[in-house]
């Protein structure tokens, strides 16, 4: 009787664990791929940083604003696929990528500030 | 962009504001300061440079606000503005108003053949004056001028 008691309890730990390593392993795999999906732009000191940004399909790119000046973030073609709205310090913006392609963009406000997302 | 790239200098959507804003700006402040001499000196010459600089300063502001508007309208798709954008705005738009005022109260005088121009005239001046700088300052910050390039 307490033999068998002390299997059960085993095989409930053996259980226990492997779907505990199961939820780690997939909330690690998850957080990967959050961090693929999820890219930054940081503006400062009237520049784009990075000012070409090559991302995988579907990514999710945010700028932010981290300048003391109002920026925006424009597509450059007649696309206008990007078009923020006046970000102030510390605000952003974001825009998931869904086609492939280069997509060029500019600050409406500082036309000199210039930057470029590559969709692959 | 070529220096002498007409078509682009002059197609650039907002460019024109920040070029014509300068002509105001310069025009006023001579102004007011031929005007203070004026004063001093009891010079009617000075009293006409001031006049005539203020009369062109004036109309000097229209194509400013206007170009102001439209850079406005067209770049920012007349968003709503906030922060220092919004006080650039106000601050614009008071300064065009004392520049309009203050060349009002002279042409009024002169209309008048008024021997002396009413001494009120000077604070008011004084104010715009540092309105119209900060105005000016607030427009080189937004448009980059300490930026890089």
């Amino acid at each position: 009787m307490r033999r068998s008691v002390s299997i059960a309890g085993l095989a409930a730990a053996l259980v226990l664990g492997a779907l505990g390593f199961g939820t780690g392993q997939k909330s690690h795999v998850a957080s990967a791929q959050e961090k693929m999906s999820m890219m930054e732009v940081k503006i400062d000191n009237f520049t784009f940083g990075p000012a070409t940004l090559t991302v995988p399909l579907g990514t999710t790119v945010t700028w932010i604003n981290k300048d003391d000046i109002p920026h925006t973030v424009v597509s450059t073609d007649d696309s206008k696929t990007l078009k923020s709205k006046v970000l102030d310090t510390d605000e952003k913006f974001s825009f998931t990528f869904s086609k492939a392609g280069t997509y060029p963009y500019f600050c409406s406000i500082h036309p000199k500030m210039i930057g470029k997302v590559i969709v692959q | 962009m070529h220096p002498f790239d007409i078509r682009a200098a002059l197609l650039a959507k907002h460019a024109q504001h920040v070029v014509l804003i300068h002509f105001p700006i310069a025009l006023f402040i001579i102004a007011v300061l031929f005007d203070f001499l004026a004063q001093w000196k009891r010079q009617r010459l000075p009293a006409a440079a001031a006049y005539y600089n203020l009369l062109v300063a004036a109309i000097a502001t229209i194509p400013v606000v206007v170009t102001g508007i439209l850079a406005w309208q067209w770049e920012l798709e007349g968003q709503k503005l906030k922060g220092i954008l919004l006080t650039h705005l106000v601050m614009g738009c008071a300064s065009t108003v004392l520049i309009w005022v203050v060349w009002f109260i002279h042409r009024r005088s002169r209309r008048n053949q008024e021997e002396i121009l009413p001494g009120y005239r000077l604070p008011i001046e004084a104010v715009a004056v540092v309105i119209v700088a900060l105005t000016g300052h607030l427009g080189g910050f937004l448009s980059g001028v300490n930026g890089p390039g």
